[in-house]
């Protein structure tokens, strides 16, 4: 695919002082649903925000549909950025906040706000759109925020946690908004730390964790790759060895090491969504389980967003 | 080149900012400082209005006043000088100062005198402040210069200018500006003409009271003799210089504001080279606004007489440079430093909570 359709980071890599954002990714993006998955830290805010010019590789290159991040004014024109950030310019209303993004892309006055309207719409905030946004709610503010972000018809559209705290009828007014998006033939780029709360909606997943690229691709083949590779976990629980024998029971379980001490141990699955189940029935049947930990990083973060619907904790 | 594109978002820009910038929380003291000096000056007029109102009644009361005054002169005893006054039903105080020195103090309708007296003979007459126009034209340049230009709208600007950027940067919403299809210059130049907006209604708004109200307490006569003269042109000099001052320290704090973690230590390190500009060689005087402003300011201030001679001295011998050049150095020195400060907001991330 040519440069002038895909997003492509060469060797990129971002640090904040001694602390490492993103490490050495290469991604060709084409467009369509692209979901960014990974517990929190994981970078995917960082790759977004050097997508949209807000911060700056400290290594490597980017280009947006051909354009470099740091030419702002040919970037926004095909480009929306729905950020993380829950905060909004003082004493706006919902259609004033809509309206000074399409005044800073040249409109005209009327037609700014005739436009606003519209993504208003969308999101279905009309009722709300003269109130102050101070006023919101959560879920409200995100809508319009996101509803700011898709005003201008954006060639790129990135999306940063956008189902995150939605009741679940908004959740699926707004995926069926990407979807119309990327029917068009835009890029929809949204993050998420819980995988399956987005692997439906994807057209491709690229996997993050600690800053690295782990997979990337359509989502059955990422997928292939997280159950193929055994995730090992530690338990601290009361009763190591009954533990030990009823999980040898099942045979996604490939090896179950107890700890010296007595008061844990180490289990490697094949299977980490089974897994949990499991161990929710056997707490249940009277096992004291004290803590659950990723015993190490790589798997952790893979097994944190099958699980959870608050990976990272 | 772009320049429709630019001259739509910098007007977008300029609407979207000034009345936020005009009305925000954080700067509410700009209006203190701003205020204070109109404040002075009213406060002023309600004097010279009273001492000129006790003038007029003198006039009436003791018509022959000032010929009375006229006769006590040096080597008059207190006594005599007394029961002069007494006679023309002029008022006056009689009190001692220190164990030797005796006072009265009286008003003949046209100047004020105090009256000093050594071992009970008159050994000096002096005349006091008399409410003239005069006297309030050089006290106005010393106010406008040692406290509006250098205090007033210095901190004024570091309120406004340097929180353009940072203020929306505390809270959390720079970002959507840098989302927009705006060059980060264009961004810049937009918050600063906003800024100006601002700096100026308010500061040129306060100059103008000031003037209003130092010129309200004076006689139609004093006040149309002065403008008639170099009135007119002494008040468009300071509305002028009070808009240049904005224009200056504008460049310098936006620029302060994006370019350093600290403001507070921006403004003190700026105060600081403004302050002994006075001293400096001429080559580094054309790096400040201060020295531009000072030319450019219509009446010499007057100087503390506390100031040792040799500070005087090189104080006056400033040679003052001409209007134009004056003028000419002002946008250098700004263009100059928004120039500079555009690398900066090139560079600049979306790093919220993280300084
Ligand atoms: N402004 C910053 N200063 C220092 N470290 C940062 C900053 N932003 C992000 N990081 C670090 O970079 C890593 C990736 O963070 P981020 O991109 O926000 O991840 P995510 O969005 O997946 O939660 C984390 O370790 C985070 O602590
Ligand atoms: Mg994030």
């Amino acid at each position: 695919m040519s440069d002038s359709a895909t997003i492509v980071f060469e060797d990129v890599s971002r640090f904040y002082g001694e602390v490492l954002g993103v490490n050495r990714v290469n991604l060709t993006i084409p467009p369509g649903i692209t979901s960014l998955v990974g517990p929190n830290g994981s970078g995917k805010t960082t790759l977004m925000n050097m997508m949209t010019g807000l911060v700056r590789p400290s290594r490597g290159t980017i280009s947006v549909r051909g354009i470099a991040p740091d030419d702002p004014q040919a970037l926004f024109r095909i480009m929306g950025y729905c950020t993380q950030f829950d905060s909004f310019p003082r004493g706006y209303t919902g259609i004033q906040f809509v309206t000074a993004a399409l005044l800073m892309q040249g409109l005209p006055a009327a037609e700014a706000e005739a436009k606003a309207w519209k993504a208003i719409e969308k999101v279905n905030l009309v009722e709300a759109a003269k109130r102050k946004v101070a006023g919101y709610s959560k879920g409200m503010r995100q809508r319009i925020r996101l509803a700011q972000s898709i005003a201008h018809d954006p060639q790129v559209l990135v999306l940063d946690e956008p189902l995150n705290g939605l009741d679940p009828l908004v959740r699926s007014e707004t995926i069926a908004l990407f979807r119309e998006q990327a029917d068009r033939g835009a890029h929809v780029i949204v993050s998420s730390h819980v995988l399956h709360e987005v692997d439906m909606i994807s057209d491709q997943v690229i996997l993050l964790a600690n800053g690295y690229v782990v997979a990337e691709g359509e989502i059955r083949g990422v997928r292939a790759e997280i159950s193929d590779r055994p995730h090992q976990i530690v338990i601290r629980c009361d009763q190591p060895s009954r533990m030990a024998s009823k999980l040898f029971e099942h045979d996604h379980v490939v090896e179950v090491r107890i700890h010296p001490d007595r008061q844990g141990l180490l289990v490697k699955t094949t299977d980490a969504s089974h897994f949990h189940k499991l161990l929710n029935k056997l707490a249940l049947d009277g096992i004291y389980i004290d803590t659950i930990a990723p015993a190490d990083d790589d798997v952790n973060s893979l097994y944190e967003y099958l699980i959870g619907d608050e990976g990272g904790n | 080149m772009d320049t429709v594109l630019w001259r739509r978002q910098l007007l977008a820009i300029v609407q979207l900012e000034w009345k936020k910038t005009l009305f925000s929380k954080r700067g509410i003291w700009v209006y203190v400082l701003a205020f204070l000096p109109a404040l002075l000056f009213g406060i002023n007029a309600y004097r010279v209005k009273s001492i000129r109102a006790e003038q007029e009644r003198m006039s009436v009361s003791a018509p022959n006043a000032s010929a009375v005054s006229n006769k006590i002169v040096a080597g008059m005893s207190a006594d005599v000088a007394a029961e002069a006054l007494r006679d023309a039903k002029i008022p006056y105080s009689r009190f001692t100062r220190g164990r030797r020195l005796e006072v009265i103090r009286y008003n003949d309708g046209a100047n004020a005198f105090d009256l000093m007296f050594r071992e009970g003979a008159l050994v000096d007459k002096r005349k006091r402040n008399q409410a003239l126009l005069s006297d309030d034209i050089r006290a106005y340049a010393g106010m406008f210069q040692y406290f509006y230009l250098r205090l007033a709208i210095f901190f004024g600007c570091v309120g406004i200018f340097m929180n353009l950027f940072r203020g929306e940067m505390l809270d959390q919403s720079l970002h959507y500006y840098l989302l927009a299809p705006v060059r980060r210059e264009v961004l810049m130049v937009g918050k600063y003409l906003s800024g100006l907006v601002a700096t100026i209604l308010i500061f040129g708004t306060s100059t103008a009271l000031q003037l209003y109200l130092m010129l309200s307490a004076h006689s139609n006569k004093e006040v149309s003799d002065y403008l008639a003269g170099e009135g007119w042109g002494h008040i468009a000099a300071y509305l002028g210089v009070t808009a240049l001052a904005c224009v200056g320290y504008g460049s310098i704090f936006l620029a302060a504001g994006i370019i350093m973690k600290n403001p507070m230590v921006a403004a003190a390190s700026i105060l600081f080279w403004e302050g002994i500009n006075w001293f400096l060689p001429a080559m580094l005087k054309k790096f400040s606004v201060i020295f531009y402003l000072q030319s450019l300011c219509p009446v010499v201030a007057p100087l503390n007489s506390d100031i040792p001679e040799p500070l005087k001295l090189l104080v006056t011998t400033a040679a003052p440079i001409s209007a134009p050049i004056a003028i000419l150095g002002l946008f250098t020195v700004s263009i100059a430093v928004l120039a500079f400060a555009s690398i900066y907001v090139r560079k600049l991330e979306i790093n919220y909570g993280a300084d």
